[in-house]
């Protein structure tokens, strides 16, 4: 194999998001009949590297070359003429059309300007064959179950007869049998010439089918290696390691002996018979790869979601909250990752956004006192140290930082028993980071449980007391603040058995 | 509010003015205080069916059962007649009751079985029509019940007691709008529903109580409809569906809903009644008449109502 020329090729690719790097001079080389792994943490740059690969984006910098020619401007349509095909890992397909229209959408075989309803059928009928997938061609995609979908996908993807074939994630929801099936096409297509990228979590599908391994921590590459004589330990120390700085303030833990919040055998959709205790003035990590529940179970608690529990108790009630203003009155809090859809209102006024939560209790009947409301805005802004204009302006002429401080902050007047933060510094700034930090110790000191969901496996190490790693809808791992590495949480969430000596 | 919004509103009452002096100039008779206290009673109407569907557009929802409901409260009165009611307020209370329990069972639909307001209340208006053939058999309806009569006729200090009620429901709606949590809790589900939910607002409280607004606002529009007319009919309420939206949208508020006031939509509803009185002055047909309004709707709705992108 060695001694094939590369039939796409990056080097030294370099892209910015608002200037924050996301990938820093990163080189790749996709190689015909090779399994390349791509591997790194959750933001790591993965994606974005997918998406200069495919012509999605246009790096800032460096160059990609296509069968050793260099392409001055690749477009997602001149990737998909030259070959390279994606699989995303969020599925896009038109629901309403069928199984053949969405194979074969955009590349439809016509006779005298007509779909040639007859050659698709028999043509997407082999692809879905080769994988295994056994569905009615004129079957609406709606109406497949998850893992079909993905096989659509991929069929989608093979169709076009592609010399690149890029994985992002693609057995997250099959079931064992389609995995096979799936493993048993990629092999043929190797074997035929093809070259694959393959990213996964799945530690031992990267170990039974990959040749190549690249691994991507914070933007840059930490390693461009064969797969032959390494294991997942050594891999997963290549994708951790950052140094924290002075970003976080010293560890110090302020639990106190009293529950703030029981949970057991707590089940709703994404979450299964989750335990869970957190005491007061306790920082409760929550941690794992995204989308294995993390965020279902902060909702659930929250009443966002239907769930079910063997119990669920918290402000002097055991049963699962009813809907969310059901919680805020039991004493909980929730801010949301996706402050712009889910927290703050954006057209809507500082002192509007902090007054909402608390402005029934601040109104007396009903009727709004104004008076208390400015009080109450002004005295937040101040102590949250919100910066970007008086109280009327419309919270969306703030930083993103700004923001996430208002959303934060007009939970205070509250004073919650139970804060469940989302993500809660994703797309801030560093400065706003530590302020965020400081903040949410102080709460904590004050003897408010936080429950701190985080893709950042660092803040999970700095600032939690402890850390429950979910994986698949279930905690994988319950790790106290000594035990709570990086390394270990990495580890914990792919379900890498770590090696006791370091 | 927004500078904008301000601006809106402002836009929508020069419109009024402007086009109530060019009218005074140019017809004769138009500037005539009783010709201007006719068009206001005429506008209380809209005005008071627009005050419930201010509510239900301002937290993100839309009311198309109001037609259905006027003409509802117009027919079901002169049929609820008692010997112990001499006066005829029972009727009137227990109307509006009925109709502020049809706008409350908008509310539950569009709550617990999450149907779109606009697909709900269309079918509620179908409903209740097809029960007023079933009642009323298709004719009309009069009434003499005094109540009613000096609700529509009746004068209160001079006033006209239309725009007293107008004034009354005009009063309550900025109140409840911009002096209650509930108003607060309309504008933060009109502006983004999921983030309002997640911030506690009382979400199905508060459309359960603007949809039963919104129906209380509709019988009592077919109840001074029904006094100025002394008769109801199937089809009394028709034209206040397109005018209660449209004094809402011409009023600077949001048909997205989160963004709007009351104040607006009474400087809407005096326009749409004006612009429909001078309409009356072309000599043409009916039909051309009727195309005539469309257009200018359209017209100032492209001035002032339409919804910027983004």
């Amino acid at each position: 194999m060695s001694g094939t020329a590369p039939v796409l090729a990056a080097q030294g690719l370099v892209k910015r998001f608002f200037g924050n790097p996301v990938l820093n001079d990163v080189s790749i080389e996709i190689v015909p009949g090779r399994v390349h792994a791509l591997l790194g943490e959750n933001g790591a740059g993965k994606s974005t590297l997918v998406n200069l690969l495919s012509g999605v984006l246009a790096p800032d910098a460096g160059r990609l070359l296509v069968d050793r020619q260099p392409c001055a401007r690749l477009t997602p349509a001149l990737a998909r003429r030259h070959g390279i095909a994606v699989v995303q890992q969020e599925l896009s397909l038109a629901p309403h059309l069928s199984v053949v229209e969405n194979v074969a959408l955009g590349a439809v075989p016509t006779r005298h300007g007509l779909i040639d309803y007859g050659r698709l059928a028999v043509e997407v009928g082999r692809v879905l064959d080769r994988l295994g997938l056994d569905v009615a061609l004129d079957q609406p995609v709606e109406e497949l179950p998850l893992g079909k979908r993905q096989l659509v996908e991929i069929a989608k993807a093979l169709y076009r007869q592609p010399r690149v074939l890029i994985l992002d994630e693609p057995t997250s929801s099959l079931t064992a049998h389609e995995v096979q099936a799936l493993f048993k096409v990629l092999a043929e297509l190797r074997r035929q010439g093809t070259a694959l990228v393959y990213i996964s979590h799945r530690m031992n599908e990267v170990m039974h089918l990959c040749d190549w391994v690249t691994v991507l921590k914070d933007g840059t590459r930490t390693a461009d290696r064969t797969m032959v004589g390494i294991d997942p330990p050594a891999l997963v120390r290549l994708m951790v390691g950052r140094e924290p700085g002075d970003l976080f303030p010293p560890f110090r833990s302020t639990a106190r002996g009293e529950l703030a919040l029981e949970a057991r055998g707590l089940t709703a959709p994404g979450i299964q018979g989750v335990d869970l205790v957190v005491r007061q003035g306790e920082v409760l990590g929550i941690g794992g790869l995204l989308g294995q529940g993390q965020e279902e179970l902060l909702l659930a608690l929250y009443g966002a979601l239907d769930a079910q529990a063997e119990r669920l108790a918290t402000g002097g009630i055991d049963r699962p909250s009813r809907n969310p203003a059901d919680a805020i009155g039991r004493g909980l809090a929730y801010v949301p990752a996706d402050r712009k859809r889910e927290a703050v209102l954006l057209p809507l006024s500082i002192r509007f956004n902090l007054t909402l939560p608390g402005l029934r209790r601040l109104a007396r009947r009903g009727l709004r006192r104004f008076a208390q409301e400015a009080e109450v805005a002004r005295e937040l802004t101040t102590k949250l140290n919100v910066r970007g204009g008086g109280p009327e302006r419309a919270v969306q002429l703030l930083s993103g930082g700004n923001q996430q401080k208002v959303a934060l902050a007009r939970w205070l007047p509250l004073s919650p028993n139970v804060l469940l933060l989302n993500d809660p510094t994703r797309g801030v700034d560093v400065d706003t980071k530590r302020e965020i930090y400081l903040r949410l110790k102080g709460m904590a000191a004050d003897g408010m449980a936080v429950i701190l969901l985080s893709s950042d496996a660092l803040e999970l190490v700095h600032l939690c007391d402890r850390v429950l790693v979910f994986r698949d809808g279930r905690i994988a791992a319950d790790l106290a603040h000594r035990q709570a590495s990086e390394e270990a949480i990495v580890a914990a969430s792919l379900g890498v058995a770590r090696q006791e000596a370091a | 509010m927004s500078a904008l919004l301000r601006h809106r509103v402002t836009l929508g009452w020069l419109v009024v003015v402007a086009l109530w002096i060019a009218a005074g100039l140019l017809k004769p008779g138009f500037a005539r205080i009783g010709h201007l206290r006719y068009l206001l009673e005429l506008a209380s109407i809209t005005g008071i069916v627009a005050a419930g569907q201010t509510l239900v557009v301002i937290g993100g929802g839309i009311d198309l059962s109001v037609a259905a409901v006027i003409t509802f409260s117009a027919i079901i009165l002169p049929l609820l007649t008692f010997p112990f009611d001499p006066s005829g307020m029972a009727a009137v209370a227990m109307t509006l009751a009925i109709t502020t329990a049809i706008g409350g069972l908008n509310g539950i639909g569009v709550v617990l079985l999450r149907v779109h307001p606009l697909i709900l209340t269309l079918a509620t208006a179908t409903i209740l029509q097809g029960a007023l053939i079933l009642i009323a058999g298709g004719s009309a309806v009069s009434t003499v019940n005094p109540a009613v009569t000096f609700l529509g006729n009746g004068d209160l200090f001079g006033l006209p007691m239309t725009i007293v009620t107008w004034l009354l429901i005009a009063a309550v709606t900025l109140f409840v709008l911009h002096g209650t949590v509930l108003g607060s809790w309309l504008f933060a589900l009109g502006t983004n529903d999921r983030a309002a939910r997640l911030a506690g607002v009382g979400a199905g409280q508060a459309i359960l109580a603007v949809h039963a607004a919104s129906g209380f606002c509709a019988g009592l529009a077919g109840l001074l409809l029904l006094g100025m007319n002394r008769q109801g009919y199937v089809g009394i309420g028709e034209p206040y569906l397109l005018g209660s939206i449209a004094a809402v949208v011409l009023g600077g508020t949001s048909i997205l809903g989160g963004r709007g006031t009351y104040l607006g939509t009474i400087a809407g509803s005096i326009l749409l009644v004006t612009i429909t009185a001078l309409i009356t002055v072309v000599n043409a047909s009916p039909g051309w008449r009727a195309i005539l309004f469309g257009g200018l709707i359209l017209g100032l709705l492209l001035i002032s109502g339409r919804e910027r992108s983004g």
